[in-house]
């Protein structure tokens, strides 16, 4: 076999021709990695969300929160189940909630559908990650909200002891919470109460959150509440129920593969016109190596060799430039928004995750392999006879 | 398979050797018909007018081209009956090749340019460095080990070249036009370690020139013109007039 001084010092032999082929997958690599970061930022975000053990109940039929509307009568028929969780004083875990999505103003003048949930003090005893990080808990009937981290200086007046308006009224902000990157952090929590009689709602909840004791329990609840013909309910886990709005992502993943794809092949044209350059420059030197006594086997590996070198500087090169970039966005954006199909807003921290550059470090091979065999496949075909001729 | 190779075997024997191919719609006859027999130890020279088929027929030799008709015997190998990659494998146990454009690898540096013919050898890294620096004491270039070529003189590289060729110890050593592209003094240089090489080291040395000073440092000279072998008359006026260009005294006897 060929040493790999050979292929490493052809590559830095013709520097500009490789300069144009790191480049190129550099780019790629650019490209793909933004868009799959975005893509599990987006994934991360909302598959986040919610408990294991956590049950959401909507009226039958709502596929979301704020689709759904259910009466006192049936909150009152849930709120006292048996294998509800009981929390440390004594309080059963169940939050009834309201949800509404009314329009805020952006602080560079646009306009976002926001999540705004209404609840009891139990919320924070079910959605047991949502944590306050800064001012304190919304006090009932007071038009106090608390905001989640990635809506804080997003909206005008979401900042603390700021006033947000939306629907009829002025919402002091008194807190700022976190969940753990959760979709909830796009929220803003208000008192139940206020929040039904501001948007003059008949019945003041939109569905019931409530944690199960167990894992039977979650069944047997499930079960119960599915098959009560008053009501007309339905309750799914809450972790199905966010993987399900994940869903959205679908459509967009298959953007990304699609783009990816377009991509890569472009830069695999990239790299088989680079060393089919390389083999007809090198030529006579691929007849010596031949005439030495050098089997094809090993002209094919080191132009392969060659293009993969390349190939993966342009990677190197990309996934510096990749990280460097997303930082400037998380800086410069704060997050980027995404309609969810409830139609409020998702705010996602973009960051690169090692998957995503895996993804783009295996795009990168494919390309130096896919594109380097036909140039490779060539130079290792040639007789030597035909190949001294060209000295 | 091998043909036993005793006694007074010759190391080269073409029998009845021609290569044809062809060019556009035309059939070149680039050799016909050639027989001849070069023994171990030999420092040879084929001769002749460009297009006579004297590079053809030292690719032959050297296991580079096979030929369309005749066999090939080289070390006792019947050239004909390996495949491209085994005929690859031959080359590199038993040819060192010169060419005249010396053809060494711009990116690596002379040590690495003369120890590539090792890499297809088991020889540890350190044995391959160790005997490549010991070829380029041999033709007197120890101090330019790290030297890449781009920065040698045209002699300079065809010692290199020499060097690579002679670092594997192969039984022949092929040399197409060595000092064609030489001036005088590099090119005497040049045919004297080639006829250090059959000296010293015992080794069988063909070569294709149309130098006449070559007929000073060979044993045996071939004399080609359109692809035949010349004989006899035409042979010995053939070499009468290339030892009047050469201006003195030929070593070369043979014709």
């Amino acid at each position: 076999m060929l040493p790999i001084s050979y292929s490493l010092g052809n590559v830095v032999a013709r520097p500009g021709r490789s300069l144009v082929l790191v480049t190129v997958v550099a780019l790629v690599v650019i490209a793909c990695s933004l868009f799959l970061g975005l893509l599990t930022s987006l994934r991360r975000t909302v598959g986040l969300t919610g408990n294991e053990l956590n049950l959401v109940v909507l009226r039958k039929g709502s596929d979301n929160d704020g689709a759904s509307q259910i009466t006192t009568a049936a909150y009152d028929s849930i709120r006292y189940l048996e294998g509800i969780a009981i929390g440390p004083a004594g309080e059963r875990l169940v939050s009834p909630e309201l949800v509404v999505q009314p329009f805020f103003r952006t602080r560079t003048g646009g306009r976002e559908n926001v999540l705004v949930r209404g609840i009891e003090p139990t919320a924070y005893l079910v959605h047991d990650d949502v944590k306050i990080v800064e001012g304190r808990m919304a006090r009932p009937r007071l038009g106090e909200v608390v905001i989640g981290r990635a809506v804080r200086g997003r909206y005008e007046g979401a900042e603390l002891g700021e006033t947000l308006e939306f629907g009829r009224g002025r919402w002091r902000v008194v807190g700022v919470f976190e969940s753990d990157g959760s979709s909830f952090e796009s929220e803003v929590w208000a008192d139940a109460q206020d929040l039904a009689s501001d948007a003059r709602r008949m019945n003041p909840y939109s569905g019931v959150r409530l944690r199960a004791a167990g894992e039977d329990d979650l069944s047997a609840l499930k079960e119960r509440i599915d098959s009560d013909p008053r009501f007309a309910l339905e309750a799914s886990r809450e972790t199905d129920y966010y993987a399900k709005q994940a869903e959205t992502s679908a459509s967009l993943t298959f953007l990304v593969v699609a783009i990816a794809v377009l991509a890569g092949t472009g830069a695999g044209f990239g790299a088989a016109n680079t060393m089919y350059a390389a083999v007809q420059a090198r030529t006579a030197e691929i007849g010596t190596l031949r005439a030495l006594g050098f089997p094809r086997a090993a002209i094919l590996i080191s132009f392969e060799v060659e293009s993969l070198v390349l190939s993966v500087a342009g990677f190197a090169l990309g996934a510096l430039l990749t990280l460097a970039l997303a930082e400037v966005l998380r800086f410069a954006l704060g997050g980027i928004a995404f309609g969810a199909r409830t139609f409020t807003t998702q705010v996602v921290t973009l960051s690169i995750a090692p998957e995503d550059l895996a993804i783009s470090f295996g795009l990168s091979v494919a390309i130096g392999v896919v594109g380097g065999f036909g140039p490779a496949w060539r130079a290792a075909k040639l007789r030597p006879i035909e190949a001294l001729r060209k000295a | 398979m091998s043909e036993p190779s005793v006694g007074r075997e010759p190391l080269i024997r073409l029998e009845h050797v021609s290569r044809r191919y062809v060019r556009g719609v035309d059939e070149v006859h680039a050799l016909e018909d050639c027989s001849l027999e070069v023994s171990q130890g030999r420092f040879a020279a084929f001769m002749g007018p460009s297009g006579s088929g004297k590079s053809t027929l030292l690719n032959l030799v050297s296991g580079i081209d096979r030929p369309s008709d005749g066999r090939v015997f080289v070390s006792g190998q019947l050239l004909n009956e390996l495949d491209e990659d085994e005929l690859a494998a031959w080359r590199a146990r038993h040819v060192g090749l010169i060419f005249q454009f010396f053809n060494l690898i711009p990116v690596l540096s002379a040590r690495d340019n003369v120890a590539l013919p090792l890499l297809l050898s088991d020889l540890s890294r350190a044995e391959r460095t160790r005997r490549a620096e010991i070829a380029l004491r041999v033709v007197g270039l120890e101090h330019r080990v790290d030297h890449s070529p781009r920065t040698l003189s045209g002699g300079e590289q065809q010692r290199v070249a020499i060097a690579r060729a002679l670092v594997s110890d192969p039984d022949l050593i092929v040399a197409d036009e060595p000092t064609g592209d030489l001036d005088a003094k590099n090119a005497e240089a040049t045919l004297d370690l080639l006829r250090q090489l059959k000296e010293e080291f015992g080794k069988t040395v063909v070569m294709v020139t149309h130098d006449p000073r070559a007929l000073r440092f060979v044993d045996q000279v071939f004399h080609l013109d359109k692809g035949l072998l010349l004989e006899g008359e035409e042979a010995r006026r053939a070499h009468d007039a290339l030892a009047l260009a050469a201006g003195g005294p030929v070593r070369a006897r043979e014709v």
